[in-house]
C-alpha cells in the first residue's frame, strides 16, 4: 500500500498549480466566466502546448499517453482554478470516446486533432427526458441511403458552444434493451440543420442542442452502427472520476478560502475561526474534501490495476457531486455577503458545483447503480 | 497510488508461521460474544493466556522494541499478525487493555531508560492488563481539569479523588492514570501521569449501570467502573515523563486515542445489515427490494466506505511516519457520526425488529440490537463529537492563535 504520488506525478502536479497561478489569475477566470466557451483562444492553445488537451491519449494517436491518475492529478488542479472551457468535454471525455467506439481510422484521423485542440468535441447525449442511463437516449438517426438523418432535441449539452464537434448519441436500432441500437455520430457543429443555444441562468456552460434533418454519411458513425454503448459506457467510466478529481481540486480551493478567510475576517473582536459554529462548516468541507479525494483516488486505482471498479466509480462520483455542492454551501455560510461579490470568486465554484452535480449522472444515479453493484 | 495491502514472500511465510501458532493456541470458544458484556471469566482467563503466549514470541506488541520485550518486526510482519487473529474475531491485544496499547507508546517516549526497564516488560509480555484512568465526574471533554490529586510525600506520592467511565470486565493490574499534581499551577502546567498498581491499599471500585460500556479503541470493555483512591501511596519512581509535564504525555495518548493510529479492518455492520435485507422476506419480496430500504443501504454503505478509506489513509500515514493533522479525529468523528446515521437507517429499514435480539424474530444473532446501542454509546469515549471537531479545528488552525501540533506517537 502506499498512497502517495509518485514522484513525477508530483511534480506533474507542481508544474500544473504553477500554470494555474500563473496563467490563469482570479481576475482572468472572472472574465472568462462571462464568456459562452469559458476560455480564450490563448488560453486554449497554452494547454496544447502543455499537452494536457491529450494527456489521456496514447501517444501512437499523437497524446501523451498518461494514466488515468496522471490525469487526474492535472484535473485536480484545474479544479482549483476553477478553469472551465472544454478541456474535459473534448480532451478527457470526447477523447475516451473515440478511443472507445471508434475504427482504427477514426482514431487516427480525429485523436491527433483533438490533442492539437484543432478539434474540440462535445458530447451531446442528455435529452429534455434528463437521465445518463442508455435508455434516455431518444434522438433517432434514420438510415436514408448512404447517410443518416438526425433529428431530435439534446439538452444540458457541456461546452457545445466552444465545440467544432458534437459527438452525438443516437438510436440507429429500436428493440428490448436499451444499450442496443446506439450509435456516437461525428458531427460538425457547422453543419445544416444543427443549432446551439447557450442556455442563461447560473449554468457553465450548458446548452441546447437542436439537430433538424441533419444529413451525415455512414461514415459519421464511430465504429459499428447500433453497437456503441460498450464503448461509450467504459469512456464514461474512465471519465467519471477525472471529473470527480477537478471537484476533489474545487473543494480544495473552497476550504482554502474558508480557512483562510476566518483567519483573517474579524468579529466580535476576534477572528470568526475561533467561533465553533463557524468552525462546524470549515470541518464540514474538509470532510467533503477527503471523502471526495480518497473515493476518486480509490476508483481510479481500481480502474488503472484493471480491477472490478463500477462500484467505486459510482461511490466517488455520488460523494464528490454531493460534496462540492455543500463545501461551497458551507463556505458562503464562513463568508456571508463577501461570498456572493462576483469578484471575490467563491461564486464560479458554486456555480461548477451547481453544473457538474448531474453531469454524467447525478448523486441518485450513481447511488442505484451502486445499489446494482452491489447486487441489492 | 497502490490501496492494496501487497503481501511479500517473507509475509506470506511468516504468516503460514503464525497461522500455525494460533491454531494451535486459540481453543474453541475465545470469540467475542455478540455483546461484549456477555464475556465469561473463563473466556477472559483464556485471552490473557493467549495474551502471554503471544508476548513471550514478542507478537503482543509486534512493532515495539525488543529490548523492552517487543517483537521488533517491521510493521509489514505486525500487520499480519492482527490480520491473523482478525480471523477469530479478536484483535491485538486479544483483551482489553488501553492502559497497554495507549500507555506503552506514551511511556516509549516519555519514560526514563530505567522506567522503560521497569514498566514495559509486563506490558508488552502480556503478564499485565492495564487500564486508563482519564475521565473524572467533573472532567470529560475537558480532561486538563482532573482534580484526582497526587501530593508528594517522600520517596511517595499520596493519591486522593476518583476516575469514572473507566476499565472493564474482570479487572486490571496497572491504572495508567492522570492527575493533578499542582492544584494551584497553571492550567496543563499541573498535571502528571502515573502507572500504579491496581492493588494497592486505598483503591476501590463500583460498576456502573450502563446502557452499553463504549470501548475506547481496541477490544470492547463489557462494563465499566467508577475507581476511587483514598490515601493511595505510589512510588514516585511510577511517576511517568515528569512532574507536570503530563499534558504534553497527554497529547501522545491522545493522539493515538482519538484515531491517529489508524485500521486496516472493515466495519461489518454494514455487511451484516446487507446479507440481513437481501436474505429476509417482508410482504413477498426480500427486504432489499424495496426500494427505500435500498436507498438506505446505499446510503450506509457511503458511509462505511468513507470510513474505511479515512482509517486507511491514517493507517498509511502512521507506518510511513508522515506528518498529520487533523486526521485522527476526522476518522473518529465520521466513525462516531455515521454510527448514528447507521442505527438510524437500520431502525427505518427493519421497524422495531431492529430493536429486538430474540433468537425467534432477530436473524441477526443480537448484532444489529447491540450496534445500536453501541452507536449511542460510542458518541463519547476517547472524546465526544464535539470535542473531535475541537481538536480538528484547533489542527486545521482556526481555533486558536497559533495551529495546534498533532501529539508526537510511535
Amino acid at each position: 500500500m502506499d498512497l502517495a504520488l509518485t514522484e513525477p506525478q508530483e511534480m506533474l502536479k507542481a508544474t500544473a498549480r504553477a500554470f494555474l497561478e500563473r496563467e490563469c489569475p482570479r481576475q482572468l477566470l472572472l472574465e472568462l466566466d462571462r464568456t459562452e466557451t469559458g476560455i480564450s483562444a490563448e488560453l486554449w492553445r497554452q494547454l496544447g502546448r502543455m499537452g494536457w488537451l491529450g494527456l489521456g491519449i496514447p501517444a501512437e494517436y499523437r497524446g501523451e499517453g498518461a494514466g488515468l491518475l496522471d490525469t487526474a492529478v492535472v484535473y485536480e488542479q484545474l479544479g482549483r482554478g476553477p478553469l472551465g472551457g472544454p478541456h474535459f468535454s473534448s480532451a478527457v471525455l470526447g477523447a475516451s470516446a473515440v478511443l472507445g467506439c471508434g475504427t482504427e481510422d477514426q482514431r487516427r484521423e480525429i485523436l491527433p486533432r483533438i490533442a492539437a485542440g484543432e478539434q474540440i468535441l462535445a458530447l451531446a447525449y442528455t435529452e429534455p427526458d434528463y437521465g445518463w442511463g442508455p435508455e434516455s437516449v431518444r434522438l433517432t438517426a434514420r438510415r436514408d441511403g448512404p447517410d443518416y438523418i438526425l433529428d431530435g432535441v439534446k439538452l444540458f449539452v457541456h461546452d457545445a458552444a466552444a465545440a467544432t464537434h458534437l459527438l452525438c448519441v443516437a438510436r440507429t436500432g429500436d428493440g428490448p434493451d436499451p444499450t442496443a441500437g446506439l450509435s456516437v455520430f461525428l458531427v460538425d457543429r457547422s453543419e445544416p440543420g444543427v443549432s446551439v443555444r447557450t442556455l442563461p441562468g447560473f449554468t457553465a456552460g450548458l446548452a441546447e442542442v437542436r439537430f433538424e434533418g441533419v444529413r451525415v454519411p455512414a461514415g459519421a458513425v464511430l465504429g459499428e452502427p447500433g453497437a456503441a454503448w460498450p464503448g461509450l459506457s467504459r469512456a464514461l467510466l474512465k471519465a467519471i472520476p477525472v471529473l470527480c478529481a477537478y471537484k476533489v481540486g474545487g473543494i480544495e480551493a473552497v476550504f482554502e478560502l474558508a480557512v483562510s478567510y476566518s483567519q483573517t475576517r474579524v468579529q466580535f473582536g476576534q477572528p470568526i475561526g475561533r467561533f465553533q459554529r463557524v468552525e462546524d462548516h470549515i470541518i464540514d468541507i474538509v470532510n467533503q474534501l477527503d471523502a471526495a479525494r480518497w473515493t476518486t483516488y480509490e476508483a481510479i486505482w481500481k480502474l488503472e490495476t484493471g480491477r472490478p471498479a463500477a462500484a467505486s466509480v459510482h461511490l466517488a462520483k455520488a460523494v464528490a457531486s454531493e460534496g462540492f455542492y455543500r463545501a461551497c454551501n458551507s463556505c458562503h455560510e464562513v463568508h456571508a455577503g463577501i461570498g456572493v461579490v462576483r469578484n471575490y470568486g467563491l461564486v464560479l465554484y458554486t456555480k461548477a458545483s451547481r453544473s457538474l452535480y448531474s453531469y454524467l449522472g447525478d448523486p441518485k444515479f450513481h447511488k442505484r447503480r451502486l445499489a446494482d453493484a452491489l447486487e441489492l | 497510488m497502490d490501496f492494496e495491502l501487497k503481501y511479500s514472500p517473507e509475509q506470506e511465510a511468516f504468516r503460514r508461521e503464525v497461522r500455525a501458532f494460533l491454531e494451535a493456541n486459540i481453543p474453541p470458544g475465545l470469540e467475542e460474544p455478540v455483546d461484549p458484556a456477555d464475556l465469561s471469566y473463563e473466556q477472559y482467563l483464556m485471552r490473557r493466556e493467549l495474551g502471554r503466549k503471544l508476548g513471550e514470541r514478542g507478537w503482543l506488541f509486534p512493532t515495539f522494541p525488543k529490548e523492552y520485550g517487543g517483537g521488533g518486526l517491521p510493521m509489514e510482519l505486525a500487520v499480519v499478525i492482527e490480520e491473523e487473529l482478525d480471523r477469530y474475531g479478536l484483535s491485538l491485544p486479544p483483551f482489553y487493555n488501553t492502559g497497554g496499547t495507549l500507555g506503552a507508546p506514551c511511556l516509549l517516549v516519555w519514560a526514563t531508560e530505567e522506567q522503560k526497564r521497569y514498566f514495559l516488560p509486563p506490558i508488552l509480555k502480556g503478564e499485565v492488563r492495564v487500564w486508563q484512568l482519564l475521565t473524572e465526574p467533573g472532567a470529560g471533554s475537558d480532561l486538563a481539569g482532573v482534580k484526582t490529586l497526587a501530593v508528594r510525600d517522600g520517596d511517595h506520592y499520596v493519591i486522593n479523588g476518583q476516575k469514572t467511565f473507566v476499565g472493564s470486565l474482570h479487572g486490571a493490574d496497572w491504572l495508567w492514570t492522570i492527575v493533578c499534581t499542582d492544584p494551584n499551577g497553571r492550567r496543563h502546567e499541573n498535571l502528571s501521569w502515573f502507572m500504579i498498581p491496581a492493588d494497592l491499599p486505598g483503591i476501590s471500585m463500583t460498576p456502573l449501570d450502563l446502557l452499553m460500556a463504549g470501548g475506547e479503541g481496541g477490544a470492547s470493555p463489557g462494563a465499566k467502573f467508577t475507581v476511587y483512591f483514598d490515601n493511595v501511596r505510589v512510588l514516585a519512581f511510577n511517576l511517568i515523563g515528569g512532574e507536570n509535564n503530563g499534558w504534553k504525555v497527554a497529547t501522545t495518548h491522545l493522539e493515538l486515542e482519538h484515531g491517529g493510529a489508524g485500521s486496516i479492518r472493515r466495519n461489518r455492520i454494514v455487511d451484516r445489515l446487507i446479507e440481513y435485507c437481501k436474505t429476509t422476506y417482508r410482504n413477498g419480496r426480500p427486504l432489499s427490494q424495496d426500494p427505500d430500504v435500498r436507498d438506505l443501504l446505499v446510503e450506509c454503505y457511503i458511509d462505511a466506505e468513507i470510513g474505511r478509506l479515512f482509517n486507511l489513509r491514517n493507517y498509511w500515514l502512521r507506518h510511513t511516519r508522515r506528518p498529520r493533522t487533523y486526521e485522527g479525529p476526522q476518522a473518529s468523528l465520521h466513525r462516531k457520526v455515521s454510527g448514528l446515521r447507521i442505527a438510524e437507517a437500520i431502525v427505518k429499514a427493519l421497524g422495531p425488529y431492529a430493536l429486538t435480539n430474540d433468537p425467534t424474530w432477530d436473524p441477526s444473532g443480537g448484532h444489529l440490537e447491540v450496534f445500536h446501542r453501541a452507536s449511542i454509546v460510542a458518541t463519547h469515549p476517547g472524546g465526544t463529537i464535539e470535542i473531535q471537531k475541537v481538536i480538528m479545528a484547533r489542527r486545521i488552525g482556526i481555533g486558536r492563535a497559533v495551529r495546534e501540533e498533532a501529539g508526537t506517537v510511535v
